[in-house]
């Protein structure tokens, strides 16, 4: 569970933009993925996405999320999903309100997230993962060995 | 979903019981439903659905068969002058002056309401290209969409009223139209509904929906929980399945021996172990974006 990169500043570049962006005037990367076509909600997907990234450590305690009307421009989507979003983030506890400032991510309860709870936020993607397995007749031990091997890649 | 007519002062539109017969035959039937202020509400059904025949029934082109339709809490067939220039309404087929040009026509509209914003106009104008000095005859299909709409906008109405507002308009038009949408509706007091049939689109602006079906209301309510209420569920049994399943709110179902599919409506995760332990199969639910949830409704 280690990350090569501190994306704590890296991944928040949609709202500290290094001196070059700007001088560049390109527009900053988008830290969220959002698909409006998807069976799942705007605000779930949103909701999913914060929990991962504050789980992986991308999101840092302290971190500025971008305002409602910000994504809801940069994604061209309804703002009161991402206005549902954060209040239901809000009352999970995992990023709070500032008054007159962007919204930040809270100061973590525990040291880091359990295990098990950052296990639970990948569960979806395994349950279709194994879905697919199942019907290509592939081994668990096969996977595992894929798995292993793609992780490796990417670090 | 049912009745509230008269939900109170704050609806923006109010429909109770709305039916309308043209010609012995009903082209919309019971529909009760509500918009309040600040949404943007999506209309979609097929080509012959009732969208059109909906717009015209509460904007006050005709009048409804029985029960009602109100604006801004009057009635919609005798909506007064001050009621009326707080709407705004693009027609699905434009209603511009092809001898004129682009400015002439905005000049002229311009001319019949007291407050009409120039700079917001200009603006537009330059924003989505429209050619405002040539005649309108020569414009494209697409080019005179996009002046139709700003026609509407100048006197930024509380309530913005389009007729498939993007069906001519290519992808980039299409996007900056949405993003003006979201504008508008920013303000609290302004409401937007449009009709389409562009499914993306309307997965992208619209707060709240109203699917209409054979000229009946089949939803309406927040996109949302429109999506988190239908899914597909699969079921692999160790044994046959029995004929019956007994699972309630399928819209449609197909089955063979083990496995059988289906799509459910009023869906919720629990839902998902009953149906493992009392059937013993394996279960696995897939959400479904608004295109797959229409057709399903439909087939």
């Amino acid at each position: 569970m280690q990350h090569s990169r501190t994306l704590a500043t890296s991944h928040v570049y949609g709202y500290t933009r290094t001196l070059m962006d700007r001088d560049l005037q390109l527009p900053p990367p988008r830290i969220f993925t959002l698909e409006p076509a998807s069976g799942v909600p705007i605000y779930r997907q949103l909701i999913d996405q914060v929990r991962r990234l504050v789980a992986s450590g991308h999101l840092a305690p302290g971190a500025e999320l971008p305002s409602v009307r910000e994504v809801a421009a940069e994604y061209t989507v309804n703002p009161t999903t991402i206005s549902k979003a954060y209040g239901l983030l809000e009352l999970e506890g995992l990023v709070q309100r500032n008054r007159g400032k962007p919204m930040t991510i809270a100061p973590l309860r525990r040291n880091q997230q359990a295990l098990t709870q950052r296990l639970r936020q990948i569960e979806s993607q395994v349950d279709s993962l194994v879905l697919a397995a199942r019907q290509l007749d592939l081994q668990a031990a096969d996977l595992t060995t894929l798995i292993e091997q793609k992780m490796q890649e990417q670090t | 979903m049912k009745h509230n007519g008269d939900a109170g002062d704050s609806s923006v539109i109010s429909l109770s019981e709305l039916g309308k017969v043209i010609g012995g035959k009903a082209i919309l039937s019971n529909i009760s439903a509500n918009i309040e202020p600040g949404s943007i509400v999506g209309l979609l059904g097929k080509n012959g659905a009732g969208k059109t025949s909906l717009i015209d029934v509460l904007l006050g082109f005709s009048p409804p068969t029985s029960g009602s339709s109100r604006v801004f809490g009057e009635s919609s067939f005798d909506l007064p002058a001050a009621t009326k220039r707080r709407i705004g309404f693009v027609p699905q087929q434009d209603e511009l002056l092809d001898s004129l040009t682009g400015a002439q026509q905005l000049a002229l509209n311009a001319a019949l309401h007291p407050a009409w914003n120039d700079a917001l106009i200009a603006r537009l104008a330059r924003e989505w290209e429209v050619p405002l000095d040539r005649r309108i005859q020569v414009l494209s299909g697409g080019e005179r969409q996009k002046l139709a709409t700003l026609l509407a906008l100048g006197h930024e109405p509380d309530l913005l009223v389009l007729d498939e507002p993007a069906s001519s308009l290519d992808p980039v038009a299409r996007r900056q139209f949405l993003r003006e949408l979201l504008e508008i509706a920013e303000s609290p007091t302004r409401t937007v509904l449009f009709s389409t049939h562009i499914v993306s689109d309307l997965e992208r602006v619209a707060s709240k929906l109203w699917i209409i079906r054979d000229g009946r209301l089949a939803w309406a309510g927040d996109l949302d929980a429109l999506k988190e209420s239908v899914v597909r569920v699969t079921l692999l049994a160790r044994d046959a399945l029995p004929a019956h399943l007994g699972i309630d709110g399928a819209v449609s179902q197909r089955s063979d021996g083990r496995r059988a599919q289906l799509v459910l409506t009023g869906w919720q995760d629990e839902r998902q172990r009953e149906l493992a332990d009392r059937l013993g199969a394996d279960v696995t639910v897939e959400r479904l974006g608004l295109e797959e949830i229409f057709l399903e409704l439909h087939s």
